[in-house]
């Protein structure tokens, strides 16, 4: 009995949000389109406002006492349709312009396929850094996923489709799930998750990455490359397929028996060892 | 035209190798250490497959050939990596490489 009436309310709740919603909606655009007079729009819109405040009470904030009597429910819409005017009038009239103006300048001033690089470039160091310095390796994971795919995507910028896509499944499809797998079979999750140098990470890490990338990136910009004058775009799986069994054969080869031999290896690095030594037969 | 170019990427491999490096370094955990040889691996390959498009031209697939190489080499590594920690730990009940010190006895 309780059940099927606290779903007609439920459902009535819901009906009336639903028809606020519209009424919202449907006046301001009634407005826009100059059919609906100022103070017309005001009446329906508070009238809608009063709706969805009345069918959201039933679902999130069903403490609060909104009737119509004492007024409680009429004086809450009113102060809730005041704040979201104002918001609306705020975003209208000083943020919407402001933000418009500055996207124009900002797009005229940086290229979108800049932005993408950027985009990309932050995903990867950000992964890398989180992979680095997170004191939790389940956290330290996961941040390696966002460097992968990042480092896919910086592979799609360079023209090379089928290293980007190589990326994908092999390392998030397949050995960041071996490492978590090998996290979940090593350690008790939440037993001791802080295996690192806690004293020792911070300040000697981030002295010995910030020697590093300096370093490296003085020698990347100074040094003198030999670069093309028309780097190209085109998908390189036929011409990587015909490489590999025409110029690269052996090392294709020599590359599957590797595999081949890491993976038995594994395996058998990898079981139990069986007891000779047990002297109750089975 | 963009104005990224070789530099750019060179310096994100830069970053990748680095905080790899730091990952091997710091970390005590067999797992984390095998994290930061992936990044170190990846920074490579950004090197190489900029390389290949910046500086070896169009309709040439050698970094690029390489690059697949050192992803198969590091499948073949994280395999092999995580089979020995796992018998370490099935050994030693612990991945803490500060604990796992039998051969300096």
């Amino acid at each position: 009995m309780a059940e099927s009436s606290n779903l007609r309310a439920w459902l009535v709740r819901l009906a009336v949000l639903a028809a606020g919603l519209l009424v919202l909606a449907g006046a301001g655009l009634m407005h826009a389109l100059g059919q609906l007079s100022t103070g017309m729009t005001v009446f329906a819109q508070y009238a809608g406002v009063v709706g969805i405040v009345w069918g959201l009470n039933g679902f999130f904030f069903r403490r609060l006492p909104l009737r119509i009597w004492p007024p409680t429910l009429p004086i809450f819409s009113a102060a809730i349709f005041g704040v979201l005017f104002l918001l609306g009038f705020f975003v209208k009239e000083v943020v919407g312009p402001f933000a418009i103006d500055s996207a124009g300048r900002f797009i005229g001033l940086v290229h979108l396929v800049d932005l993408i690089f950027y985009a990309f470039a932050v995903m990867t160091i950000a992964g890398a850094a989180g992979c680095a310095f997170s004191q939790n390796i389940i956290y330290s994971a996961w941040s390696l996923l966002f460097a992968f795919l990042g480092v896919a995507g910086l592979y799609i910028f360079l023209g090379a489709d089928f290293p980007a896509v190589a990326q994908v499944l092999i390392y998030v499809g397949g050995i960041l799930v071996l490492i978590l797998f090998a996290i979940m079979l090593t350690k008790q999750i939440g037993e001791d998750p802080k295996l690192t140098n806690a004293h020792l990470a911070l300040p000697v890490g981030g002295a010995l990455a910030a020697a590093t990338v300096g370093t490296l990136s003085y020698m990347a910009v100074m040094a003198p490359w030999r670069i093309v004058s028309a780097p190209s775009y085109q998908p390189v799986t036929a011409a990587l397929g015909i490489a590999f069994l025409t110029e690269y054969l052996l090392p294709f080869e020599v590359a599957s028996v590797v595999l081949l031999a890491a993976l038995v290896g594994a395996v058998v690095i990898a079981r139990k060892e069986i007891k000779e030594t047990s002297d109750q037969p089975i | 035209m963009t104005s990224i170019g070789l530099p750019h990427f060179l310096i994100v491999g830069a970053a990748l190798f680095s905080l790899g490096m730091v990952t091997v370094v710091t970390r005590r955990n067999a797992v984390g250490i095998l994290m930061g040889v992936e990044l170190i691996l990846n920074a490579a390959n950004v090197n190489f497959i900029a390389f290949n498009h910046y500086v070896e031209g169009p309709g040439k697939v050698t970094g690029q050939v390489f690059s697949i190489f050192v992803i198969v080499l590091a499948a073949a590594e994280a395999a092999i990596g995580l089979a020995i920690v796992l018998a370490i730990y099935q050994t030693f009940k612990t991945i803490d490489v500060q604990e796992t010190d039998l051969l300096s006895h």
